[in-house]
């Protein structure tokens, strides 16, 4: 019988979400539009237009061993060419970013290849060959996964994802990377590290508060979905430390 | 589970005073017009400070305006102060990084430079085999001698150098027992009295524990365990008390004997407080690393303050215990950083942690009629999973609604890290307290923790992976190299130690199983009451407190040297 995922328990919007992020069976809204240059610009790993740096020369080019692990897994673009790995980090506000650390690290093992991601509380980093992560970074920040103002690309000093919001709606960042402009459009003025770019990048306007509540996967009292009201998911949970608790790691049910 | 309410949040104060003028609910302010670093009455001394530094050296130093963030200082958002739990006292976090803070670095020393040692093997060994005569007065002039000799004086040889009695003032040895008569023979300068410090059943059982054996609580120069190190203080004491005894006792200073009570003193006698480390840390005895978790519960004397408040005693535990581990122990000695503070201070400040503690409490009282004020084996709850289950699962949802609610509370709390720590420590400590079993406590951990990361989606920093997921599965084991029962846990248990965040709590934990039944102590009687001795220069049975006289400079620690430096 074949293995179905269910991705996780819970019957609020907030468990729903997090069910779609994950599933690459559900197609996520795309919500904005946003240039390759662009991606390429805040990312700060290489110039617009340069070529890609490598870590080794092409994968075909190089005698490959005779392995049988190399001819089971097919490798990324990335890997084909000898791209280097580099980063991609994201910062989400607890005031209902569409997605949040542990989210991310779920959603993009399900959804791509090749990546190491690093998940903490203020941050989630995901690693790949570099032409493969401008690829993924684009999903990521076109999606129904980011928002202008409360998601942001950091590379460090990612304080801010449990402060209190900016009045005009943005979430902190000591080095104000982007900023809110008249216009209403959110622009970054400073790449992932934080080294002022050349030009303005636009990344989209914020969403309102309604889209935020119904698109995110994070559970919180005052702003969105109860965590206490989703009675499913707490269930699950005691029964998983339950499980855990009395028959370590390969528990079986009473 | 079902949600309570508490008519006065004990974190109120504290946020209207850190977050003056503004609406701390809301989830609204602003940034960036703070004027960065010099908002900070500390920082603008730290500055004015290293400017007068670097005119004396020639050599840069602090320049936050420059180095930070290549010349963004910190400060964009607003820099809090902090009030330590259940002081009333404010000050500014870096008031409580351990370097800048006298009263934490005299409550590591007080804990490494004591050693207990027992006196009947060498008494034994005199009567026995030099056939002398031990009596209360060859004892109170042996311990005369000793507190001559311990400091570092000498008793036997000539032309021997000293050390100045005014760098090691805060050297002395009492001794304590269980015998009522013996201890009224002992000059009262030299003696713990047990019955003065403790309640009378607390003092009746410890004494039971001890019967009639004499102990001597020995405490060496600050100035020498900080020269040395935690090893040094059964070395030190031991020579010190070996020359007493040749003293005191007339023996021949090379004779075989003095093999045996060397070797009492040195080895066989001993009570460390912290146990040898494997080789790979790098530590000797009497370092933080080696401190079970429930020998630490006795060193804090906070339960002898509030014997009717098991959570007050244990949440003085977590402020010692996660200023000694998270602080000194990972944030230096371990990851040589520059001392993991805020992962601690969020355990100890602004009253947080408290609250949702007595959360736990109240929750406690109302549905399980379990009167935390009452501490009794009588009372405790059965350890089952269900009710561990309820109640973290209740303390955890309200921590979580509480930080939700109190937007600025959030931010006070500004890293995963430091809510993780103070959730699940709340929750521990409920289920502990509860249920007087440690493990149960431990579980009620893990629990907070699963529920914190599925909640928020976020836990902790990557050290949380390695323990707070997996720690369900060892909470209850006592399968060697997996489990052990929470007393006998320390800093250096396999899957806690390296990690910021935790041992503090653990300790506090372990401690709040006993005090919640109103035992006598955790572990040792030995060391509860050598602890009790209000002679010690950091006073243990309220360490929060003493915390906050060091941070506003009140407090006068040991181990100055200014007798024999220039005067500045």
């Amino acid at each position: 019988m074949a293995y179905t995922p269910q991705y996780g328990p819970g019957t609020s919007v907030v468990a729903q979400n997090r069910r779609n992020q994950m599933n690459p069976d559900h197609k996520l809204e795309k919500v904005r539009d946003i240039t390759d240059e662009d991606i390429v610009m805040v990312l700060g790993h290489r110039s617009p237009g340069s070529a890609y740096p490598t870590a080794h020369p092409p994968l075909a080019e190089q005698q490959e061993p005779d392995c049988p692990m190399r001819k089971l897994v097919k490798p990324t673009d990335g890997a084909k060419a000898g791209d280097r790995v580099r980063y991609v980090q994201f910062a989400d506000s607890m005031f209902n970013a569409p997605s949040q650390p542990y989210q991310r690290t779920y959603a993009e093992m399900y959804r791509f290849r090749a990546i190491d991601p690093g998940t903490l509380s203020g941050r989630q980093i995901v690693e790949c060959r570099e032409r493969d992560l401008e690829q993924y970074t684009k999903l990521l920040v076109e999606t129904e996964m980011f928002d202008p103002a409360l998601v942001s690309m950091r590379g460090a000093t990612v304080h801010g994802h449990s402060l209190r919001l900016s009045e005009d709606g943005m979430q902190f960042d000591a080095l104000q990377r982007c900023v809110l402009a008249e216009n209403g459009v959110v622009k970054y003025v400073k790449d992932q590290i934080g080294v002022p770019l050349d030009r303005a990048v636009e990344i989209g306007k914020p969403m309102d508060a309604e889209w935020l509540k119904a698109h995110s996967t994070i559970f919180h009292s005052l702003v969105g979905t109860a965590y206490r009201d989703d009675k499913e998911y707490i269930e699950y949970i005691q029964r998983i430390h339950t499980l855990r608790t009395k028959y370590g790691f390969m528990p079986t049910e009473e | 589970m079902a949600k309570i309410e508490r008519a006065q949040k004990l974190f109120l104060d504290s946020l209207n005073q850190k977050f003056k003028g503004q609406d701390i609910e809301s989830e609204k302010t602003t940034f960036y017009n703070f004027n960065g670093v010099r908002q900070s009455p500390r920082k603008r001394e730290f500055m004015k400070e290293a400017e007068a530094i670097e005119k004396e050296r020639g050599i840069s130093m602090y320049d936050p305006e420059r180095c930070h963030l290549g010349g963004i200082p910190m400060g964009q958002r607003q820099l809090m102060s902090y009030q330590v739990s259940g002081t009333g006292t404010y000050c500014e976090g870096d008031d409580l990084h351990f370097v800048n803070n006298a009263a934490m670095q005299q409550f590591w020393d007080d804990i490494r430079r004591t050693v207990i040692v027992g006196m009947d093997m060498a008494h034994a060994t005199l009567q026995k085999r030099l056939g002398k005569e031990v009596t209360p007065e060859t004892i109170n002039e042996y311990l005369h001698i000793l507190n001559h000799a311990m400091p570092g004086a000498a008793v036997v040889q000539e032309h021997m150098v000293e050390t100045h009695p005014g760098l090691v003032d805060d050297c002395y040895v009492k001794v304590f027992t269980g015998d009522d008569e013996m201890a009224d023979d002992i000059e009262p300068q030299f003696l713990i009295d047990v019955n003065k410090l403790f309640g009378e059943e607390q003092a009746e059982s410890l004494k039971a524990e001890v019967g009639k054996s004499m102990y001597q609580a020995i405490h060496i120069p600050t100035i020498v365990s900080r020269t040395c190190d935690g090893g040094t203080t059964s070395r030190w004491s031991a020579m010190q008390i070996g020359m007493s005894f040749i003293a005191a006792y007339r023996m021949c200073a090379g004779e075989a004997a003095v093999a045996d009570l060397s070797y009492a003193a040195k080895h066989a006698g001993v009570v460390q407080m912290g146990s040898l480390l494997p080789a790979r840390r790098a530590r000797g005895p009497n370092e933080p690393g080696g401190i079970k978790f429930g020998l630490f519960g006795d060193i804090i004397q906070a339960d002898r303050k509030h014997p009717n408040d098991p959570a007050r005693a244990s949440l003085e535990v977590v402020g010692a215990g996660v200023m000694l581990f998270d602080q000194i122990w990972l944030g230096s000695y371990m990851s040589g950083g520059v001392g993991f503070t805020q992962y601690a201070t969020a355990a100890y400040t602004d009253n947080i942690l408290d609250e949702f503690t007595y959360y736990g409490m109240d929750y406690l009282k109302d549905k399980y009629d379990f009167d935390y004020t009452a501490p009794s084996p009588d009372q405790i709850l059965e350890p089952t999973q269900d009710i561990v289950n309820d109640l973290a699962t209740e303390v955890n949802l309200n921590a979580m609604e509480q930080y939700e609610q109190f937007p600025t509370m959030m931010e006070d709390h500004f890293g995963g890290s430091q809510r993780a720590g103070v959730m699940a420590a709340a929750c521990g400590l409920t289920c502990s307290i509860s249920t007087g079993n440690s493990n149960a406590g431990l579980n009620g951990w893990y629990l907070s923790m699963l529920m914190h990361k599925e909640g928020w989606s976020r836990l902790g920093f990557f050290g949380y992976d390695l323990q707070d997921q997996c720690g369900s599965a060892n909470s209850l084991a006592m399968d060697a190299d997996r489990g052990l029962m929470g007393e006998l846990r320390g800093p250096n248990y396999p899957n806690y130690a390296m990690n910021v965040g935790h041992q503090g709590e653990y300790a506090a934990i372990v401690s709040g199983a006993h005090y919640g039944r109103g035992d006598e102590f955790c572990y040792s009687p030995l060391v509860k009451i050598c602890f009790a001795d209000p002679s010690l220069k950091f006073d243990f049975s309220d360490p929060r407190r003493e915390f906050a006289r060091g941070a506003v400079r009140e407090f006068m620690p040991a181990g100055e040297r200014s007798l024999v430096i220039p005067a500045r």
